[in-house]
């Protein structure tokens, strides 16, 4: 019983600040809106009984990205941005309506699929050390891939905002 | 279908789906670049959701290590974005991509 | 959580009181503030309200209950609104994290006519497998506090203080993320309760198959990972935005930074929200490094069995016991929320550029070499707690 009503509470927070993110005019107030809907989806994996993605997920989404997209927005004056959503109510109106189809087709293939994952079963405890030997000896190269794109990353990073532009340009 | 008030795999799926439909909406919708960068996010977020959705209810740990994967590289796509959109702010003073349209310095 | 009516409620009345304690705490580290840095700085402090200026403690809370409400015009309503109270909430969720005393058993009791059966109650709000980590994640958001008020005030002193801030908390979470995985191979738990566990007794480990024993000495993670400790704090101190790290609010280059347009109870709850984050920093601090709520040596257990034999009843035994323990943590985490409040009444200011240096240049590079040097360790010594 808590399960369900945590689920329909967490998923129509999630959602709501989803729309929040895509409607809302100020790009700051977008920010703080996908914050919630990722603190929704770590709560989701919570509810999955996936506590150490769901905390990975606050720690990394919530409060490392969107700290940094939250920094740039405040850093870049957005005030004047005239034209926020893209032209033309037919253009707009021919996107929204394509992606409302592709949200009800993608719904109604899941609802139509047979379901043949079990249910209701007990489902066994893991620790995070069985994720770690996953990650350390099926997943090794893609973890050492990921290690290079990550020193890689911070270089290109540094690398970018070395290059002088605005007022010391030319 | 049967009414089930049990939560299975098809309600997360859904709305999985619907955070996806919506961070495409995102995309095709908004002007704003970093408001673009963002909607990419909340895409990759449904992703997640999906993944964890399916260790769960098969009793996988593969699908948590590909979101472990998935964060990391978001994370770094995010660095990487929010750096060029920093660069052309400064240079351009302009962050709506109708503005560069015509790719020219 | 429970499954009866009577844990249930326990329960409740435990995450109260665990977060009344937090709230409690800070008029007294206020005061222990004011009197400290004045002892330090060779000044009286306040010390004319009641004995030792204790009772200056409620004039002050009267005095932010009954302040004008005020809103800087052309400021963000919301945001401005939301930020304190956003101050608060990483803080006093985290704190409900960390064990504070050891578990109370409950024997079966007759109460209201009907049997009450065995509980065990953790003297914690929430016990999670993944403690620390959760602890490190919520706390990482307390950035946001600082990052809205600087936007919703529309004040640009504090916009520098909020985006110093959010840079400074993003570069020192890595390092003190790092410092920790060090104490965590060591450990190979991240549970909070399982490390105390593993700090009872005197050193000992295993050291090239030879069994190492210092009867002299507690069993205490500092004796491990002395290093990952200094880094810790270093970066448990930039967190909180404390001196010499309080970049965010330097009073000399801007105002007083991001809560420049705060006044009254707004201002206050920041407070709560600054001392909070220190509070964690300190209780995983003596979880971690400390040996927990547990005494050195085997005090503990005859402390508490002490306690048991004053009382005929078990249970009334059981819960005395845990209380002197909670007050043991409390004077550890104490000490450490001193030397925080020491360390900033001593020590100058960083400039800007050399705290970035100290993150990214020093403290990095050192805190991965921890974790390489203690793998391998583990890996050739097979030496763990």
């Amino acid at each position: 019983m808590a399960e369900i009503v945590l689920f329909y509470l967490l998923a129509a927070a999630t959602v709501a600040a989803a729309v929040g993110v895509v409607m809302h005019e100020n790009p700051l107030l977008c920010a703080l809106h996908l914050v919630l809907s990722m603190l929704g989806v770590a709560g989701l994996f919570f509810l999955l009984q996936a506590p150490f993605v769901g905390a990975v997920q606050i720690m990394v989404y919530a409060g490392a990205v969107m700290v940094l997209f939250v920094l740039v927005l405040m850093l870049i004056d957005t005030n004047q941005d005239d034209e926020k959503f893209s032209g033309g109510n037919i253009s707009a109106l021919t996107k929204g309506l394509s992606v409302g189809v592709l949200s009800g087709l993608l719904t109604s293939i899941i609802l139509r699929t047979p379901q043949s994952l079990q249910r209701s079963v007990t489902y066994e405890a893991y620790e995070v050390i069985d994720i770690a030997k996953l990650l350390f000896t099926k997943y090794v190269l893609a973890f050492e891939l990921l290690g290079v794109l990550l020193l890689v990353i911070p270089v290109g990073v540094v690398a970018l905002s070395r290059i002088r532009g605005g007022t010391h340009d030319r | 279908m049967t009414v089930n008030m049990m939560i299975g795999p098809e309600h997360y799926l859904i709305v999985s789906a619907i955070l996806f439909c919506l961070g495409l909406s995102g995309i095709l919708l908004r002007r704003n670049m970093i408001v673009m960068l963002m909607s990419i996010e909340l895409m990759l977020n449904a992703v997640n959701l999906t993944f964890v959705t399916f260790s769960h209810f098969n009793q996988n740990l593969d699908g948590q290590v590909i979101v472990l994967f998935v964060m990391a590289i978001a994370a770094a796509e995010a660095g990487v974005g929010l750096a060029l959109a920093v660069m052309l702010f400064k240079k351009f003073k302009e962050l709506n991509i109708s503005f560069f349209e015509h790719l020219r310095g | 959580m429970g499954s009866d009516v009577f844990e249930i409620t326990v329960n409740v009345i435990k995450m109260l009181i665990i977060f009344l304690l937090m709230v409690q705490l800070v008029p007294i580290l206020v005061w222990v503030e004011r009197r400290g840095s004045a002892f330090i700085q060779n000044r009286f402090g306040p010390n004319r309200v009641g004995p030792l200026g204790l009772t200056q403690l409620l004039a002050d809370a009267v005095k932010f209950l009954f302040k004008e409400e005020f809103v800087p015009p052309k400021s963000h309503a919301l945001l401005y609104y939301a930020a304190p109270v956003l101050a608060l909430i990483p803080g006093a969720i985290a704190f409900g994290g960390i064990p504070l005393s050891m578990p109370i058993d409950i024997q079966p009791f007759q109460m209201f006519g009907s049997e009450w059966g065995p509980y065990t109650f953790k003297f914690q709000s929430y016990d999670l497998d993944i403690g620390i980590l959760f602890i490190l994640a919520i706390s990482s958001l307390g950035a946001y506090a600082l990052l809205l008020a600087g936007w919703g005030s529309n004040n640009k002193y504090s916009l520098f203080g909020a985006l110093r801030a959010s840079a400074q908390m993003i570069s020192y979470e890595l390092a003190m993320g790092l410092s920790l995985v060090g104490m965590l191979m060591l450990y190979q738990t991240l549970n909070f309760s399982n490390m105390v566990e593993l700090q009872k007794g005197p050193l000992h480990f295993m050291f090239f198959g030879k069994e190492i024993l210092i009867p002299f000495l507690p069993n205490w993670g500092i004796f491990y990972q002395p290093l990952g400790f200094i880094l810790f704090a270093t970066a448990a101190f930039a967190e909180t935005n404390r001196l010499p790290f309080d970049l965010p609010e330097a009073e000399g280059e801007l105002v007083a930074g991001y809560h420049t347009e705060y006044g009254g109870l707004k201002m206050l709850l920041f407070y709560i929200g600054e001392y909070g984050h220190m509070m964690v920093a300190s209780a995983v601090m003596v979880t971690f490094y400390f040996g927990g709520y547990e005494l050195p040596f085997s005090l503990s257990d005859s402390l508490t069995g002490a306690v048991r034999g004053a009382f005929s009843s078990v249970n009334l035994g059981n819960v005395m016991a845990a209380l002197v323990i909670h007050v043991v943590m409390l004077l550890k985490i104490l000490f450490f929320l001193w030397v925080f409040i020491w360390v900033r009444w001593t020590l100058p200011r960083f400039r800007y550029d050399q705290l970035m240096d100290l993150g990214w240049k020093t403290m990095l590079p050192w805190s991965l070499a921890n974790v390489l040097a203690t793998a391998y360790l583990i890996l050739m010594a097979g030496s763990a707690v």
